[in-house]
């Protein structure tokens, strides 16, 4: 059973990768896609483990609930906005992708020397969880900075919110049942907004290019 | 009937979604206000009877004592202040065609959202629940950011919503941890209380502690508008409509500092000493004064002017909790008071100055005294007041938290604090030899005050700032020595 | 003598299957257009077509290009004696492992690519820069996944690597296998030409970079490169196979009848692998030739992310 988490665990970490990887918007939702849904396996799986074990469903339900919002609801509303606006592939990039993935492989070996100096994260399973869930969420904060669609700001921030559902999920066993709810309804509120935003970013300024907002400085 | 103090926003907004008039809707916000500080008032005799209100329905999540009484009441009152400034403020805006006559029921729904997930931050015990609450108030907020709808105020609640956004997930990976360095300890229906958390605190794990605070620190400093996370803040600030403007620097920040504040508790109740902590908060402060020192000297927004001065001020609440002596934490609880209801009066009255005269820029605005007479004295005084001139509130405050650095022997600090407030007051009085010694041009706007209410809402506030600065009444003292000696918990 | 019927029977498997691989990419691709498709023996038809006839060879070539098929040809026969296409015919005593294999292979990728340029076409010149970029994008990987594999089984000789996955069970079951299996399927689709990164029955100069390289040679020349690439497919499919799918434990008689069943894996796993392949190649596109680092770069984190959970987790795998 913990094989197979850490497994699934190392999947994950392959699809922030995989993320990072990709140049054209669809291949955003769609890596996006399978994290969530890798993640929501995790979940029912470690759900399923508890429920033999205690009798607590609460993470069978967090697993549907993802299954529901992420792996189905928010990619259509990022598929939706991203019809309407209208660039398809990311042409110019700060840095190129071969680079990106390199950093992305220093960020993964800092994460896990910082962590295994810190005492109560550094024994096997658990070190091994938090270097892989801590990596993911600084792989999506480096898409979130790398990328200069609008669109890809907010796929970097959902890769950050997922990394951190599975931080929590793996390390502590899931946060309490009321605190995953909020979680995940925060979210899709927020991409919904973000959605909405990004519609009327496209209307006054004619594209979802971040370069264009500078207008404001001082 | 606390329970009030959540439901009644709620209710208010559903009137709005149903009522589509106008003048209905203007009075709906005022008499929820009122309401509110009705409520407000009520619990505050509770907590100054009972010193904590806590009811046990819905699992017991609703939890106020007197650090939250004292934030709340802040809350209450300037949304109070705002919803009355905003009555005609939203007329003038219809009225010369910058909004939709139907923009203003989104303008009540978003402000009323947004007041209900303030109280639900403060009146919690559930770290999980006001973080949630905390996420809540960027999104309900973004949109008000970008009220206008202009290509600024895009810009403005894009960066807005993105840097909050990714700060506030950051504070969330710290209560992760938070909530990992107390599985040994805490039950499971106790999991992420405060109140537990901090009775318990000796015995949570210290170096998961340690990360989880740093991780909290500046995933709600970013909300909070500490440097380096402040990139939104004058954006945010500068482009919103006046009254949220108030609502954003006066409130908002606060609350981030609250959470803040409570993690605070727990950390140095944890390790047995405030020097882990006190190093970070004193050089985030440092860094949040010199920033907006910096910025500042050079400013030609008067709106930017002002959010530059929140961030600097959260920059002192910072360092004074950091400092975390009695002293220096009374002045900190104190300062927030006084920075809020000095900022709100500030915003306010360039509300006033903005629907004038039409601009931004402090080098259009010339004859202030003559064509806006209260308003204009207001923003005058205001400007002093801010800067921690005598006899206002601000005077006080900072002064309690310079003697306190002092007496802690960061003679360095203290001077490097007093060097960055003494190059802030030089920075606004450049600006207000600008606004006011300037010869007058010959097109100026016609002389009048347009919005009376409000500007009654700004006598009242600038009534309130100066005499807090002489005297302040036994009752405020009590709480916030209550408050103060619950976040020390008895460590000097 | 044992061991030179055993290495015989080694040789000529890999010899006789590798046209085969071919045939079944082939197939597949043909039948997912709709089409019917050249037989799956075809490639052994064209081998012996050409064999049969003249091999046309340039007046400014020199030595190099009449050498270079028979260098490359020798390189990939020598590469498939290295890795055992079955541990019950296991090779014993012969000097080489994993990195000796990645070296053979060089050898024959230089002389391939220098012979293109021997002739002088400007094809031959674009094909052999094209192979040059991809081959060092590819290496790291290659190299971090064998390190990876020969750090866990404590060994780079690739029979020992083989007899120690087996004792893991069902390898695929744990991460740091998975991604070793994911880098060396990217590994083997650019070693070996295959689409998204070279479309190897195209003659557009655009997409070209094997056959650019194969153009200027005709006859037995031809016969041998294609061959020789033919056998390094196989030799690459059978590194993949048989350190991370091991089946030769379920081999539970002696003598010839275990070296018969084992054979019998060994081709199931080999025809599942390239009809792997064939999907793969079916459902993507080719990369632009500026695209293709971005695929090396996922390769080589997919092996470096293996290689680093091999650190975290330390000696679990003793």
């Amino acid at each position: 059973m913990s094989d197979f988490s850490n497994t699934l665990s190392t999947l994950i970490l392959l699809s922030a990768v995989l993320l990072m990887a990709c140049k054209r918007t669809k291949s955003y939702i769609k890596s996006f896609r399978l994290q969530s849904f890798l993640i929501a396996l995790a979940a029912g799986v470690m759900g399923t483990g508890n429920m033999l074990k205690d009798g607590q469903f609460e993470l069978i339900v967090v697993c549907l609930i993802t299954i529901i919002l992420k792996v189905i609801l928010i990619p259509n509303i990022l598929i939706k906005t991203e019809a309407k606006v209208e660039h398809k592939v990311e042409k110019d990039f700060i840095l190129n992708i071969p680079i990106l993935v390199i950093i992305c492989c220093v960020l993964i070996v800092f994460i896990y020397a910082s962590i295994s100096n810190i005492e109560g994260l550094n024994e096997g399973s658990v070190n091994l969880q938090m270097v892989n869930s801590i990596s993911i969420i600084l792989i999506g904060l480096l898409f979130m900075i790398s990328r200069k669609k609008a669109i890809g700001q907010i796929i970097g921030f959902l890769v950050i919110e997922n990394g951190l559902f599975v931080t929590a999920m793996f390390v502590t066993n899931g946060m309490p049942f009321v605190v995953d709810m909020g979680i995940l309804i925060d979210l899709l509120t927020a991409v919904i907004i973000m959605g909405v935003m990004v519609f009327k970013i496209n209307d006054k300024f004619d594209s979802i290019n971040i370069d264009k907002l500078r207008n404001l400085k001082g | 009937m606390g329970l009030f103090l959540l439901g009644i926003p709620l209710i208010a907004v559903l009137l709005f979604l149903i009522i589509k008039e106008n003048k209905i809707q203007h009075a709906i916000s005022v008499v929820t206000s009122i309401l509110l500080i009705l409520i407000a008032v009520y619990l505050t005799r509770e907590v100054m009877l009972f010193g904590i209100v806590e009811y046990s329905s819905f699992g017991g999540f609703f939890y106020i004592d007197s650090l939250s009484i004292i934030v709340l009441d802040i809350v209450l009152v300037i949304g109070f202040v705002a919803s009355v400034y905003s009555i005609q403020y939203m007329n003038h805006e219809i009225m010369h065609e910058k909004i939709k006559p139907k923009g203003l029921r989104t303008y009540y729904i978003l402000l009323y959202s947004f007041i209900f997930t303030m109280v639900l931050a403060l009146s919690v015990k559930n770290m999980g629940i006001m973080w949630i609450a905390i996420e809540a108030t960027t999104l309900s907020s973004a949109f008000l950011v970008g009220f206008y709808n202009n290509k600024q105020s895009l810009e403005a609640a894009w960066k807005y919503i993105i840097v909050c956004s990714v700060g506030i997930a950051i504070a969330l990976l710290g209560i992760t941890l938070l909530h990992l360095s107390s599985i040994g300890v805490l039950e499971s229906r106790q999991f992420l209380s405060w109140t537990a958390l901090f009775d318990n605190a000796g015995s949570l794990k210290s170096s998961i502690v340690r990360l989880a605070f740093i991780f909290i620190l500046i995933g709600f400093g970013t909300k909070a508008g500490l440097a380096p996370m402040h990139t939104w803040l004058p954006d945010a600030h500068s482009q919103a409509p006046s009254p949220i403007s108030a609502l954003l620097s006066g409130v908002l920040l606060n609350s981030a500092m609250y959470g803040i504040i409570r993690a605070v508790a727990i950390v140095n109740r944890n390790l047995g000493s405030s020097v882990f902590t006190g190093r970070l908060l004193m050089g985030l402060g440092i860094l949040s004064i010199l920033t907006a020192a910096v910025f500042i000297l050079t400013q030609k927004d008067y709106k930017r002017l002002l959010a530059y001065s929140s961030i600097e001020h959260m920059g002192i609440i910072a360092v004074a909790i950091g400092i975390f002596s009695p002293l220096s934490v009374f002045g900190a609880l104190f300062h927030m008071i006084n920075h809020s209801l000095t900022k709100s009066m500030l915003f306010l009255s360039s509300g006033n100055i903005l629907q004038k005269y039409n601009t931004k820029q402090i080098s259009k605005i010339t004859g202030l005294l003559k064509v806006l007479p209260v308003s204009g004295l207001a923003f005058l005084i205001g400007l002093f007041a801010i800067t921690g001139t005598p006899p206002f509130s601000i005077f006080s405050s900072e002064l309690s938290i310079i003697v306190s650095i002092f007496q802690a022997n960061h003679l360095f600090l203290g001077i490097v604090v007093v060097i960055l407030l003494a190059i802030v007051f030089a920075g606004f009085a450049v600006t207000l030899f600008k606004i006011f010694y300037r010869k007058t041009d010959e097109d100026i706007p016609e002389p009048g005050e347009a919005n009376i209410p409000g500007t009654f809402c700004i006598i009242a506030l600038l009534i309130v700032i100066t005499v807090t600065g002489i005297f302040m009444p036994e009752g405020v003292k009590n709480l916030l020595n209550q408050a103060q000696s619950i976040i020390t918990g008895g460590l000097a | 003598m044992r061991s030179l019927v055993y290495i015989s029977v080694q040789l000529s498997v890999i010899l006789l299957v590798a046209p085969l691989v071919n045939g079944i990419i082939g197939k597949v691709k043909a039948l997912s257009q709709k089409r019917k498709g050249a037989p799956f023996l075809q490639m052994y038809f064209d081998i012996l077509k050409l064999l049969k006839k003249n091999s046309v060879v340039s007046d400014t070539s020199s030595w190099v290009f009449k050498a270079a098929p028979y260098i490359f040809f020798s390189s990939a026969t020598a590469a498939a004696l290295l890795v055992p296409v079955s541990t019950t015919i296991m090779l014993q005593g012969l000097p080489g492992d994993a990195i000796m294999l990645i070296s053979v292979f060089a050898l024959g990728r230089f002389f391939m690519m220098a012979a293109a340029l021997d002739t002088g076409s400007t094809f031959g010149g674009m094909g052999s820069s094209r192979e040059a970029m991809i081959s060092s994008l590819i290496e790291p990987s290659i190299l971090v996944s064998i390190f990876t594999i020969g750090l866990i089984c404590k060994s780079t000789s690739l029979p020992k690597i083989m007899i120690a996955m087996m004792g893991f069970g069902f390898p695929l079951a744990n991460s740091v296998f998975i991604l070793t299996f994911f880098a060396l399927l990217i590994i083997i689709i650019a070693e070996t030409s295959r689409i998204p990164v070279d479309d190897p029955s195209t003659h557009l100069e655009l997409t070209m970079v094997h056959e650019a390289m194969l153009l200027e040679y005709s006859g037995r020349h031809l016969a041998l490169m294609e061959y020789g690439a033919a056998v390094k497919q196989l030799v690459f499919i059978t590194l993949l196979v048989n350190v991370l799918i091991p089946t030769d434990q379920l081999i539970s008689i002696a003598g010839v009848g275990a070296v018969a069943i084992s054979l019998v894996f060994y081709l199931i796993k080999v025809i599942f692998i390239s009809l792997l392949i064939a999907v793969i190649e079916v459902n993507t596109v080719k990369y632009r030739v500026f695209s293709i680092p971005n695929l090396a770069a996922l390769a080589f984190i997919l092996a470096f992310i293996g290689f680093l959970q091999y650190f975290v987790f330390g000696g679990i795998y003793v």
